[in-house]
């Protein structure tokens, strides 16, 4: 009988469970074992386990959920060299058969929540002692932000204004702050998120709650029209509050939301970057045409390129980025299904939700 | 598809003390899952093999043990490894013959022909394909057209590199180019610098026959060299437009000292200056005019993502022609006369073809 394995399994939509599998072994001299410590959920985690898919991904098997982890190396391969057992390490998530790329928690393909993981030893990165395994997990996002800044071509000297002040926002502001940014305007519907931005991470300069739209006086609700007027007019109130001139170099949307959209790009100066990071509707309405006249260039983020994730380590390792500040819950591993639940439930208080690894 | 009725294979060997012979060598398995298995139908000779052949070594890489050289070939797909999906036995394909580690940073970063463990065919210690039939990943082979016979496909191995050094040049539509050098390296430089937009492309070398074809084959202006690099700059600026004081870039496929320094003094400001043809180790090179140019003066290495790919496109369209540069023809068992005729610079290319590989074959680009 295999070896115990416990992990946290989505057998179908809605349906989790804490079930078995089988121990992972070496089979390439380039893998190793890691015994996961700790595991951040992400949205799409949560998505995955309400909706059962995501785009193209489609959940047609049970999968192991989970992919921002660190752990400590149990085995390595006969062919590693830059990790030893007892390293604790970061895990990048994503490893290609270097033909095309594989991604954890990404149907069919099992993610970290288990108690052994294998992967190959040039995807996972050794933490300094003075990281905990919270940090090493927390790295994932981290890498998710810097990817985002190295798309948007983010600079010293810079302004750039983040939608939205969740975990990746947040992480978009520090990390543009690391790059010596000028400026950076953080923008979130909520105050406490705000708060978090400007006192607690200290990520942004600036802080926005962007005002609602006036009520119409008949009662009925704007139009799409009406929509995109107060989208621009938002955009004036930012860059005259902030002083912004022609408006910020890098406009990043971390939220998903239409109205963010439309704000950002009539935020963005002429010749500027507008990065799409969030994931909210597939298909939104988009000021094109502010796009088309001012020369913009417009981009989406996704996950990490090379190099990306260990510049992401060395953020964190120096303290630059903190993302162990975004921690609100901390569960145990047969806890995990509330530790979705919180994440799915959401709300203001939850920002980062830890799964420890199994004892 | 014709096929393969011998019963060993055999490879022609270069020993340590660099005698060619042939040897019977035993049929390759596919080395991974991943990997096929080619028999090789058409190979072109290199300045490295013969480089090899006359001096054992270039630069760190030393011939300590015997080894079978070639690396531009096509071939037919005889056997393919159990996850192979992208190709089946009878595809006939180009040969990209370096496999990088696919793990280290360079890799990673999608520049797989600087990774420090590559293993290139007829670099020691490694093989090459002047063998019958040779073992690589499916992603290292391109199908060709059916159009494309099999001594083009090899050639697209050297276009390759001029693909990778003439982007690596930045040419765009209007550029002006000089590419010093009028062999086979040199010449499909222009080609691919004339396929990419540039308007005037001047070609230069010391002999005669060389720049003549040059000037029919894809060169806009040719110069023959003196040696004095300041008369020579002068000669290759009263190729461009008035205004322009230099060219937008610059590609050496010598290696030769003086041809650099010219190279140099010819670029334009701002401009882009690739070095493709290796040469002396140390040479004496103009710094300080780099500097106040602005010049960039980049390496170029072999070839990389996408390289390939181009190369089979640029021939399939029409917009490169390889077919004119071979000049000699030799069956398996000849291999020795056409290192010797190679080495004496007799014609442009010379392609050896595969082991038992029949002269109608080629006709039918079967």
């Amino acid at each position: 009988m295999s070896e115990q394995n416990q992990s946290f399994i989505l057998r179908a939509i809605k349906d989790v469970a804490i079930g078995n599998i089988s121990k992972p072994q070496i089979t390439d001299p380039h893998d190793i074992i890691v015994q996961i410590g700790q595991t951040g959920i992400c949205g799409s985690d949560v998505h995955y386990w309400q909706r059962g898919r995501i785009g193209d991904f489609v959940l047609n098997s049970p999968i192991v959920l989970g992919h921002e982890s660190a752990g400590v190396v149990t085995e390595v391969g006969s062919s590693v060299k830059n990790l030893k057992i007892g390293d604790k390490v970061a895990i990048e998530p994503g490893v290609p058969c270097r033909h095309y790329t594989v991604f954890a928690a990404t149907p069919p393909h099992n993610g970290t929540l288990s108690k052994f993981y294998k992967t190959a030893s040039d995807y996972c990165y050794k933490l300094p002692d003075h990281l905990t395994l919270e940090d090493g997990a927390l790295c994932e996002p981290v890498a998710v932000a810097v990817q985002i800044c190295k798309v948007g071509n983010v600079k010293a000297g810079q302004t750039i204004v983040v939608f939205g002040c969740g975990p990746i926002g947040l992480l978009v502001q520090s990390v543009a702050k690391s790059y010596a940014a000028k400026k950076v305007i953080g923008i979130d519907l909520s105050q406490s998120r705000l708060d978090l931005a400007s006192s607690v991470l200290n990520s942004a300069d600036g802080v926005f709650m962007p005002p609602p739209m006036p009520k119409k006086e008949d009662g009925t609700s704007h139009t799409t029209d009406e929509e995109s007027e107060h989208s621009a007019k938002v955009a004036q109130l930012i860059k005259d509050k902030f002083d912004l001139g022609q408006g910020p170099e890098v406009v990043i949307d971390a939220t998903g939301a239409q109205s963010c959209i439309q704000t950002g790009v009539h935020l963005c100066k002429k010749g500027g970057t507008y990065v799409q990071a969030g994931m909210g509707r597939e298909n939104v309405v988009f000021p094109i045409t502010v796009a088309c006249i001012r020369d913009l260039t417009i981009r989406g983020s996704i996950r990490y390129t090379a190099g990306v994730y260990p510049q992401a380590v060395d953020l964190v390792a120096c303290g630059k980025v903190q993302p162990q500040k975004l921690i609100t819950h901390r569960y145990k591993f047969e806890e995990a299904e509330q530790a979705f639940e919180t994440v799915r439930r959401g709300g203001e208080d939850v920002l980062k939700v830890m799964i420890e690894g199994v004892q | 598809m014709v096929e393969w009725e011998g019963k060993e294979d055999l490879a022609f060997v270069l020993s340590v003390d660099r005698k060619f012979s042939f040897e019977p060598r035993t049929r390759p398995k596919p080395a991974t899952s991943r990997d096929v298995v080619v028999r090789v139908i058409a190979t072109g000779i290199c300045g490295s093999d013969i480089h090899y052949w006359r001096h054992g070594a270039i630069g760190d890489f030393k011939l300590t043990q015997p080894i079978v050289l070639g690396h531009e070939s096509a071939g037919v797909v005889e056997e393919c490894g159990e996850d192979v999906t992208s190709l089946k036995p009878g595809d006939r394909v180009a040969l990209e013959p370096g496999v990088p580690c696919r793990r280290c940073r360079q890799c990673r970063g999608g520049k797989y022909n600087l990774c420090a463990d590559m293993r290139f065919a007829a670099t020691p210690p490694y093989n090459g394909t002047l063998t019958t039939h040779y073992s690589l990943p499916d992603d290292f082979c391109y199908k060709l057209p059916k159009e494309m016979s099999f001594e083009e496909g090899a050639l697209v191995e050297p276009l390759s590199v001029a693909v990778h050094s003439t982007q690596l040049a930045g040419i765009r539509p209007g550029n002006t180019i000089l590419v010093l050098g009028a062999g086979p390296v040199g010449l499909l430089c222009c080609a691919v610098a004339r396929a990419f937009g540039a308007s005037v492309v001047v070609c230069t070398d010391i002999v005669q026959s060389r720049l003549d074809f040059a000037q029919s084959y894809a060169a806009t202006h040719v110069h023959r060299m003196s040696g004095q690099p300041q008369e020579d700059k002068d000669a290759l600026l009263q190729t461009l437009p008035v205004e322009t004081t230099g060219f937008d870039a610059v590609i050496d496929a010598t290696g030769v000292g003086s041809c650099i320094m010219c190279g140099i003094h010819a670029l334009g400001r701002g401009g882009t200056f690739v070095q493709v043809g290796p040469g002396r180790p140390i040479i004496d090179f103009p710094v300080a005019q780099l500097c106040s140019k602005e010049g960039v003066y980049k390496g170029s290495f072999r070839y990389g993502a996408g390289d390939y790919e181009l190369g089979v496109e640029l021939v399939q369209s029409g917009k490169v022609n390889v077919r004119d540069l071979i000049t000699h023809r030799f069956d398996f068992e000849e291999a020795q006369a056409a290192f010797e005729s190679s080495s004496q610079q007799n014609g442009m290319k010379t392609i050896i073809y595969g082991y038992q590989v029949k002269q109608s074959w080629l006709a039918a680009k079967l």
